[in-house]
């Protein structure tokens, strides 16, 4: 339970990073989607359950801090975390040119989800929308990739080092 | 209690992962549902959770300023020579500028009692602090540091000194969500201000918005400001921005325009929030003055 919250909030960090920092550079036209690529980490390291809840919560989150009055990303955020999970096993993720693709694939997908999901409940043209798929959505989903071998790393030493302090805890609680 | 009976059902004994995916993705979707039928903003559980991870925005806008301010007054002071002689000749010539303007106002104050305009806005205005952008690149938002508590509501409209910014879409308790006008689903009411034309200002890309139902016999030309038509939540008259494209197809009723606004949304700082929009009448001595034909009011528009 500590440890999924603490993971949620490692979730909010990086949101809350997403929409300051990110958003203030230049790139921010093309701004890495950092929750995404943290989701698609849990995709590959963590369980069903607490992964799939913290998707759930992180796309819930994601919804309240955008203009989209849908709540897409609740349902999109899951599901990519639980296809990223399908395809775990039967995919070689340590290099980075395979991170590259595997977050770069999985951005796509999830923004082609989006679109689609608005066009089931928007009441309202979409024609505006479809030239961001090249203006924001391919560079966007490069930059995420690009992004994802450095962070996986980073995620990947925190991982490592929560589970050292876990075991010495558990170590010294006898 | 609840939780033991789901996994005593017989499908998530066979497939307990399975399941848990079936339920996760079946909420994910009851929600678009409900939000899509209510249209409500946000529920009180939105509201709390707005205001639990505003905080962590507010605080990294104000980091960020903070280090942004020691690199602007320390580190880039190399030009601060050149850009003071600079200064200097831009307040002259603004000075210039108001002196002229001044006597515009004048002269516009006697024309508007001269063409006996009865009715004048009276705005009350909020200002807040811009403390995040959109979460996602599909949508324009922005998120500001102030809410309910400080008399923000849903639909209320934005602005900035440049023009018209969006309108409020959520709110909690101390913080809220503004719709840019560049968001696809934003619409405002607007008219051309040299020619009247009508027609609806959309979203259509970062800084870029397009006019629909303009029509085709309608005289508007690039360059053209377009204001506020007062239907709506803005008040009359407001600057939305200006005609940058136009394009008049050999068919068809309507013809596309397309539109920079006059505010940079993308480095939005503070806005304004118009709290309180009511029409008051001129002092009774004006009264006796024969009464001019009532505009239209302007209707809460909804998308």
């Amino acid at each position: 339970m500590k440890r999924f919250f603490f993971l949620l909030l490692i979730g909010v960090l990086l949101m809350t990073l997403q929409t300051t920092l990110l958003a203030s550079l230049p790139i921010r036209r093309f701004r890495p989607d950092l929750v995404l690529i943290f989701m698609l980490y849990l995709g590959f390291s963590f369980s069903n359950v607490s992964g799939g809840l913290l998707a759930f919560f992180l796309g819930f989150l994601m919804d309240l801090f955008s203009g989209n009055t849908f709540g897409l990303y609740t349902f999109t955020r899951p599901m990519i975390f639980f296809m990223a999970q399908l395809v775990r096993n039967r995919f070689y993720w340590q290099g980075f040119s395979s991170q590259f693709l595997f977050v770069f694939a999985f951005s796509l997908l999830e923004g082609f989800f989006i679109l689609l999901l608005l066009s089931g409940v928007s009441s309202t043209s979409l024609h505006n929308l479809y030239p961001s798929i090249w203006t924001y959505l391919l560079p966007q989903s490069l930059f995420t990739g690009l992004m994802t071998p450095i962070l996986f790393e980073l995620f990947q030493k925190g991982s490592v080092s929560l589970t050292e302090n876990h075991r010495r805890s558990v170590q010294a609680g006898g | 209690m609840t939780l033991m009976r789901i996994r005593a059902l017989p499908p998530f004994r066979r497939h307990p992962v399975s399941f848990f995916i079936v339920i996760v993705l079946l909420s994910g979707l009851i929600l678009i549902s409900l939000r899509v039928k209510e249209r409500q903003g946000v529920t009180y559980f939105d509201a709390l959770l707005l205001e639990v991870c505003s905080p962590f925005q507010k605080a990294a806008t104000h980091t960020l300023e903070a280090v942004q301010g020691v690199f602007q007054k320390y580190v880039f002071l190399i030009h601060t020579q050149e850009e003071n002689e600079m200064l200097k000749r831009r307040i002259a010539e603004l000075q210039g500028e108001n002196h002229q303007t001044k006597e515009m106002t004048i002269a516009n104050e006697r024309f508007r009692r001269l063409l006996q305009f009865r009715d004048t806005l009276v705005t009350r205005t909020l200002a807040a602090e811009v403390i995040g952008q959109d979460a996602s690149s599909w949508f324009k938002s922005v998120s500001l540091n102030k809410g309910e508590r400080d008399g923000v509501q849903r639909g209320m409209a934005v602005i900035a000194p440049e023009g018209v910014v969006g309108q409020v879409l959520k709110t909690s308790s101390s913080y809220s969500t503004v719709l840019l006008i560049t968001d696809y689903n934003s619409a405002i009411d607007a008219i051309v201000q040299r020619t009247r034309a009508k027609a609806i200002v959309e979203g259509k890309e970062e800084n870029r918005c397009q006019l629909k139902y303009l029509l085709r016999t309608e005289d508007v030309a690039v360059g053209d400001v377009v204001v506020t038509s007062g239907l709506g939540n803005f008040p009359k008259g407001l600057l939305v921005g200006e005609i940058q494209e136009v394009e008049k197809k050999g068919y068809g009723v309507f013809q596309y325009a397309e539109l920079v606004p006059s505010v940079d949304l993308t480095r939005l700082e503070e806005v304004l929030i118009i709290t309180e929009s009511s029409t008051v009448s001129l002092p009774p001595q004006e009264e006796k003055v024969e009464k001019p034909r009532k505009a239209p009011s302007g209707g809460r528009k909804k998308k």
